[in-house]
């Protein structure tokens, strides 16, 4: 028994913890959650808690053993939101076979294996997620257009708002779990919400997303309200992303950086970039992996449907930001595609992967787009090289389907599972008559 | 007089210099100088340091001191002052220009004394500090390098003039390490001044790793250390500041000791130990180390952590970190995957000889230095979790304190420590001479003489030198048994009563460390196999220490040790096999491999244990050719009276053979084709003796010659020369009657030898079956078993089938006979090669009836990405793939006449028919599968069709087939990654082209 898990056990004896939750995450990105009594805790940290794996989605078994899930001593925090005394605390845990070997099935496990690759050449990676989503008036009823909770707009301050209340309640709350905020504000669309999340290592910030997921829908259960971090709830206003700023370190150097390059912008950073673009269109059914997650891409704005880079170029897929003279250490590049309702464990993973696929193979890094890609014509994005995302799931997934590099990177177990699933998803969602078409059809037809 | 160039020392001796020292002439012999030269290690080396000391001290005026007549009076007599003087001269060039330079310093030499760790401290850092306060005339390194030096000094005549080396070794090693301690603390003064006032906000200690820390450090060597930084006010906000500062000191305090000035240099100091090794930050707070050896670190890192000391800088600071880091070092055989790290440190440590220079390095390598310290940390980090009395970083002490516990036995550690000693000596002697870092045995006969006359050999010293040295090394090149094994047979034989024993619980604690699953078992076997005064019981004694390393370099040490004991329960009388494990090198270290690592091998051995006597033989895992067998197999049968007792004799021949191929892909021998190729030639020659036995027996009981004539063909994998351990052999038997025979006689005859055939071989024995599978001949299961040559070709021209003509794409006569073989083929060239190809119809049918089977034929559950056969990007994908190539252009293209799958899909590429990648990719995967399911049947010792799905299984098939220990989860992945490629290329090749 080491330290840290000795400090879990004695907070828990203090604190009057009645259960303990172990986190984990299915393929798709939903958390999961077995609670235990303290008492079994000590056998938990010592071998695992055993569950059968085959009914959660992605779990289907590698290896004909129980699974067990693992939990990670450093990831302890008591739960705020289950009152006092008595207590809950979670941890995240890592799927293991009984060996003690990882499992494959395990979305951290697929995470921690593309950090390992990054740190074999010498990189650590760190992300900055800005998690967009929206507040919606209860009771909400699916397949119902929900309510928004309020009518404001971008950065604005609603007296009284509910939003201002809301994203107190959660900060306070995020911040008792230990989980920094940056920044947060009312978003462009009604009812939208932004939160930043701190830097941190991608380990870390995945495991942040998901908590931060939970805590939102908590403290919005709480305030009678309802939360949703759905791509695009609403066809005529913006969806939710989650821009993610990315950089590499070595050592305590930021690899991205170069005094005096364009944009201060290192090798290391340009191929970064080329690599996140060249392998852009293959990712997105991680980074995109909702059939509604193309109806934000596609639907214009600031959503970024076209492989292409720029510096503070709104409508391009990657993004540099501006720099600030003096903070070489917060050089990064910022990828505008990604959505709030993705799994942020394999997506960082695609993501990471790209982008040292870059460097490793020394990709050159195409000219940056310098204008609002939503206002030139297809000749001239054909003319400029820039191409398109996928339109749809269902292109996502073909173009998934022959890529090494997700493959590798997801391993084969979980690189399977997910093209079933989605492909299965999309056969549904075919299956539909939406609501478009009655309106349009039924009339005229 | 032991010098190597007398004349020269003649003129040496009468150099001036010297005057006074050499005569009165009476002096010199008897008890004078050159008598005294004669004893030191180079006498022609220590006479002519000494004429240059003379000199430079006649040449230097020491604060006005008479220092010449002084050294003079000294070594004009006998005694200590002259011995060390000469032997210091005589052992090193180094020192002897030091004392050239600094000539007043013989008195460091003459007046050595012992002296304690702060004594060495106390007059480091003062000479240092002086040159700091007072702004002497030496820059503080150089200072630094004086003041080290003149301690050195001391140190190497007290070990030059030890009364026996080996055992001075200690307190020299211990010695040199308080020297370098006392060097760190006196660079710590020189940085503390570097780095200004901010210095006094930080509190810094250097921990000292490796052997600095374990007190038993060499001449010359890297120093180990590991830098701590506190801010002085306790204060968390000031934290960042002092690691800043203890930044600054740690990397004035390296240059302080490793920079070169007019006064040479000490040693490189070597931070790499530090949490994240080169990339991590140079300092740390105690805290911060904490939380990295609790979440990050390794296995190897705590046994590093083993010699953890604080050697400089805050007393207090480096208490708290080890009060805070050594609960975790013990801990450690705890953590997860501690077994699995321990056997790789293992292998790491075998393996790491480079080589060019293997044999002569002292430290590297199986028996080296490094391989002992290696060993017995490993021991403390197993047993020191629950006995205290292991805690010394110290490898000779911990070598004691093992041996006093009952963890080494006793004779063992005995030697060991003599050998450490003697290695280790050899070492400081050859680092001595230059003061250089070297850990070979120099090759020079000059550097070999003065070695050997170091160590006190006079008579032939540099042969003397080499032959003690490869002696103990022999001796230490047994360490693993020594250390890991030897104690668990003593401990389980209950031999000598005398010698502390290792307790059942630790013998547990050890097997499971070593990777038993089931230690009590393993103590079980151990206990049996040792039990009684038995020639074998004794012959195994001395064995078992070795196999049990062997068992347990695979992955089921277990099952090794188990049917170990079981073949020698059946055969442990025998006398050739006693001997043969004994005699012969490497049949036992080849039994162990192959017991613990295939099943297969070990049920065949059980069954027959008389096969093992192939494996004490040199030449005896080369497979036999196909007729080898066959006359092996026909003598055996004609010695025979009946049939079933003519088919069991080649049944015994088929089995030591199967062990024969299984053994030599085990230990890497043969290839896939390789095997391929032998078990095809194998399962023909079985089928030919079967067939030679049932026409007997037909014959006999017709009372006449059978009338007709009959041939097997081999038909899928057999026909294909791809056979693997569990493959079911397809065929199909044709017979043509002789001349003037019924038509409807040979056909009862030919049915009656089919018949019997097929009974002979199906009858239940102690070996693998070999089922024979005539399911794909002319109308299936419903169609008559034997057809006449005519009644092929009629069916053939009136039905042919597509199925049935892809299926005679791999038709190839194994036995019976051969001009009906030949015959038979040019019957079917015409139906597997059509002119012009198949038709287009075909081509559909085939390419449908491919699909339906993908999702029909593939047994209920069976996971299609997993299946070797049937699964997506499995044999049967690529096979298909490549036959319907050749039914589309084999009559145009010769390479495709083939009934090789390789060799068709190596054809089709070349031909332009399939892209050359699509190619590769496909003989790639189709390559794994088929290793993959020989591997499988080896490690679980029947037919498996999938990956398995158990972890124990895939890291036993992973090792097989020669992927490193605890890879075995990733081999799905490599599997998967492979098939699932072959499967794009297959859609594309198959069913898209056009």
């Amino acid at each position: 028994m080491d330290r840290q898990q000795e400090f879990v056990l004695r907070t828990i004896e203090e604190r009057d913890i009645r259960f303990v939750r172990l986190w984990f995450t299915d393929v798709l990105g939903q958390l999961k959650s077995v609670a235990i009594a303290p008492a079994e805790l000590e056998g938990a940290f010592a071998e695992g808690i055993g569950f059968d794996g085959s009914a959660i989605e992605g779990f289907a078994r590698v290896y004909e053993a129980d699974m067990l899930v693992k939990p990670d001593p450093g990831t302890f925090q008591v739960l705020p939101w289950r009152g006092e005394n008595p207590g809950t605390a979670r941890m995240f845990g890592d799927i293991v076979l009984p060996d003690g070997s990882p499992s494959f099935a395990d979305s951290r496990y697929v995470l921690k294996r593309a950090l390992a690759k990054a740190a074999d050449l010498g990189f650590t990676f760190y992300t900055h997620p800005e998690v967009e989503f929206f507040l919606f008036e209860q009771p909400m009823r699916p397949g119902e257009s929900p309510t928004p909770v309020d009518q404001a707009g971008y950065f604005d301050h609603v007296p009284h708002g509910m939003g201002h209340d809301f994203r107190r309640a959660a900060i306070a709350m995020l911040e008792s779990m230990g989980i920094s905020v940056e920044f947060s504000h009312h978003e462009m669309a009604p009812g939208q919400n932004e939160i930043d999340l701190r830097y941190a290592d991608g380990l870390s910030t995945a495991d942040n997303i998901m908590t931060f997921r939970t805590v939102i829908k908590e403290v919005a259960l709480e305030q009678g309200v309802f939360a949703s971090f759905m791509p695009k709830p609403f066809s005529d206003h913006p969806g939710s992303g989650m821009h993610t700023h990315l950089s590499l370190f070595e050592g305590d150097r930021n690899a991205f950086h170069e005094a005096g390059a364009p944009y201060q912008l290192s090798q290391v950073g340009r191929q970064f970039i080329a690599g996140l673009l060249h392998h852009g269109a293959e990712i997105s059914a991680i980074t995109n992996q909702w059939v509604n997650s193309y109806k934000r891409l596609w639907g214009g704005g600031e959503a970024p449907a076209h492989v292409c880079w720029g510096h503070n170029n709104r409508s391009a897929m990657v993004r540099v930001p501006m720099y600030k003279p003096n903070k070489g250490q917060s050089t990064r590049v910022e990828v505008r595609s990604l959505d709030s309702a993705c799994n942020p464990y394999l997506a960082f993973a695609v993501m990471l992967a790209a982008g040292l696929k870059g460097i490793e193979e020394g990709y050159e890094l195409p000219d940056e787009a310098e204008d609002d890609v939503w206002t030139l014509t297809d000749a001239e994005r054909l003319a400029m090289g820039i191409e398109p995302l996928p339109s749809t799931l269902i292109n996502a997934v073909t173009l998934m389907e022959r890529s090494d590099l997700v493959a590798e990177t997801l391993g084969e177990h979980v690189f399977d599972f997910f093209l079933r699933n989605k492909r299965a998803e999309w056969a549904d969602y075919k299956g539909q008559v939406t609501p478009f078409e009655l309106e349009r059809y039924l009339p005229r037809l | 007089m032991g010098f190597a160039e007398p004349d020269r020392a003649d003129t040496l001796l009468d150099d001036p210099a010297l005057a006074g020292l050499t005569d009165p002439l009476d002096d010199v012999f008897g008890d004078g100088l050159p008598d005294a030269l004669s004893q030191v290690a180079d006498p022609d080396l220590a006479l002519l340091g000494l004429v240059r000391l003379m000199e430079s001290l006649g040449k230097t005026d020491i604060d006005g001191e008479d220092h010449a007549g002084q050294l003079i009076a000294a070594l004009r007599h006998a005694g200590r002052a002259r011995d060390r003087l000469l032997a210091v001269l005589g052992a090193s060039s180094a020192l002897g220009d030091h004392l050239v330079t600094h000539p007043g310093h013989w008195r460091c030499v003459t007046e050595a004394t012992r002296q304690s760790a702060e004594q060495r401290r106390d007059d480091v850092v003062s000479a240092v500090t002086a040159s700091l306060t007072s702004a002497g005339t030496r820059p503080a390194y150089d200072a630094l390098r004086v003041a080290y030096r003149s301690n050195l000094l001391g140190i190497a005549a007290l070990d030059l003039t030890a009364q026996t080396a080996v055992d001075e070794l200690p307190l020299t090693a211990a010695a040199l390490a308080d020297l370098a301690a006392a060097a760190l603390e006196a660079a710590l003064v020189i940085a503390r001044d570097e780095v200004g006032q901010g210095a006094d906000d930080c509190r810094f200690a250097v921990i000292g790793m490796g052997k600095c820390g374990g007190l038993e450090l060499n001449y010359v060597s890297d120093v180990d250390v590991i830098f701590v930084a506190e801010p002085t006010s306790g204060d968390v906000a000031d934290e960042a500041a002092a690691i800043t500062v203890g930044a600054q000191l740690a990397t004035a305090l390296m240059r302080a000791c490793s920079a070169a000035t007019a006064e040479g240099t000490l040693w490189p100091v070597d931070a790499a130990l530090r949490p994240e090794g080169k990339n991590g930050p140079l300092v740390r707070t105690v805290a911060s180390h904490l939380q990295y050896y609790q979440r990050w670190a390794k296995t190897w890192e705590f046994q590093a952590l083993l010699k953890a000391r604080t050697v400089a800088g805050d007393v207090g600071l480096g208490r708290a970190y080890l009060d805070a880091i050594s609960p975790l070092v013990w801990q450690a055989a705890s953590r997860d995957h501690f077994v699995e790290d321990v056997q790789a440190m293992r292998r790491r440590v075998e393996e790491n000889v480079p080589a060019g220079e293997s044999a002569r390095q002292l430290k590297l390598g199986p028996g080296g230095l490094r391989d002992v310290e290696f060993s017995v940390q490993l021991l403390q980090l197993v047993h020191g979790r629950s006995d205290l009395t292991l805690r010394s970083g110290t490898t000779l002490e911990a070598l004691a304190a093992l041996s006093n516990g009952g963890y080494v036995a006793r004779e063992d550690a005995a030697v060991l420590d003599d050998s450490y000693r003697l290695l280790r000596t050899l070492e400081h002697r050859i680092q001595l001479f230059r003061l250089r870092r070297t850990h070979l045995m120099p090759s020079a006969e000059p550097d070999l003489r003065r070695l050997g006359r170091a160590i006190g050999h006079h008579r032939d010293p540099a042969r003397a030198v080499v032959a003690q040295w490869q002696q103990q090394a022999r001796e230490v090149r047994r360490i693993h048994e020594r250390l890991f094994y030897r104690p668990l047979l003593i401990s389980a034989a209950k031999l000598s009563s005398a010698e502390a024993r290792l307790t059942p619980e630790a013998a547990r604690e050890r097997l499971a460390a070593l990777g038993f699953r089931d230690p009590a078992g393993a103590m079980r076997h151990l206990e049996a196999l040792t039990d009684g005064l038995s020639r074998r019981a004794a012959i195994q004694r001395t064995l078992l220490p070795v196999m049990l390393g062997w068992f347990a370099d695979e992955a089921d040490p277990d099952a090794g040790l188990l049917a170990f004991r079981r073949i020698s329960d059946s055969l442990g009388t025998s006398h050739w096999y006693l001997k043969m494990l004994r005699d012969e090198g490497s049949a036992a270290e080849r039994l162990a491999h192959v017991l613990a690592r295939s099943r297969y091998a070990a049920d065949l051995l059980i069954r027959a244990p008389e096969s093992v006597a192939m494996i004490g033989d040199a030449g005896g895992l080369t497979p036999r050719s196909r007729e080898a067998l066959l006359a092996t197999m026909t003598a055996a049968i004609r010695r025979k009276n009946t049939a079933d007792d003519a088919m069991t004799a080649v049944r015994v021949v088929r089995r030591q053979e199967l062990f024969r191929i299984a053994v030599a892909d085990l230990t890497g021998q043969l290839d896939r084709a390789g095997i391929a190729a032998a078990l095809t030639d194998l399962t023909a020659a079985t089928l030919q003796s079967a067939l030679d036995i049932a026409t007997r027996r037909v014959e006999a009981e017709a009372g006449g010659p059978l009338g007709t004539r009959l041939l097997v063909v081999g038909m899928g994998s057999l026909g294909g020369g791809e056979i693997g351990y569990g493959s079911d052999a397809d065929v199909m038997f044709v017979h043509r009657a002789d001349d003037g025979v019924d038509e409807t006689d040979a056909q009862k005859q030919a049915t009656l030898v089919v018949q019997e055939v097929r009974r002979l071989l199906g009858v239940a024995g102690p070996d693998p079956q070999l089922v024979i599978d005539p399911d794909l001949r002319p109308e299936g299961k419903t169609g008559p078993m034997v057809r006449s040559l005519a009644g092929y070709a009629a069916y053939y021209e009136r039905w042919s089938l597509t199925w049935e003509a892809q299926a005679l794409l791999r038709a190839a006569p194994v036995a019976g006979d051969a001009d009906l073989g030949r015959a038979f083929c040019d019957l079917i060239n015409p139906i597997r090669w059509p002119q012009g190809g198949v038709s287009a119809h075909a081509v559909r049918e085939i390419r449908t009836l491919k699909a339906r089977m993908e999702s029909e034929r593939l047994p209920r559950g069976a996971d299609p990405k997993t299946h070797f056969k049937l699964g997506l990007g499995g044999l049967s994908d690529v096979e298909w793939t490549v036959q319907l190539v050749q039914l589309r252009h084999g009559y145009e293209i010769e390479g495709l006449r083939t009934t090789g799958t390789i060799a068709a899909l190596a054809a089709a590429g070349e031909a332009g028919l399939i892209p050359p990648a699509d190619v590769e990719t496909m003989a790639q995967a189709w390559a794994f599968a088929s290793t993959l399911r020989n591997a499988s049947v080896l490690w679980r010792g029947r037919p498996v069709d999938a990956l398995p799905s158990d972890m124990k299984d895939a890291d036993g098939i992973g090792r097989i087939v020669g992927r490193g220990a605890g890879q075995g989860a990733e081999l799905a992945e490599v599997y998967r990654r492979l098939a699932r490629r072959a499967r794009t290329a297959v859609n594309s090749s198959f069913y898209e082209s056009p």
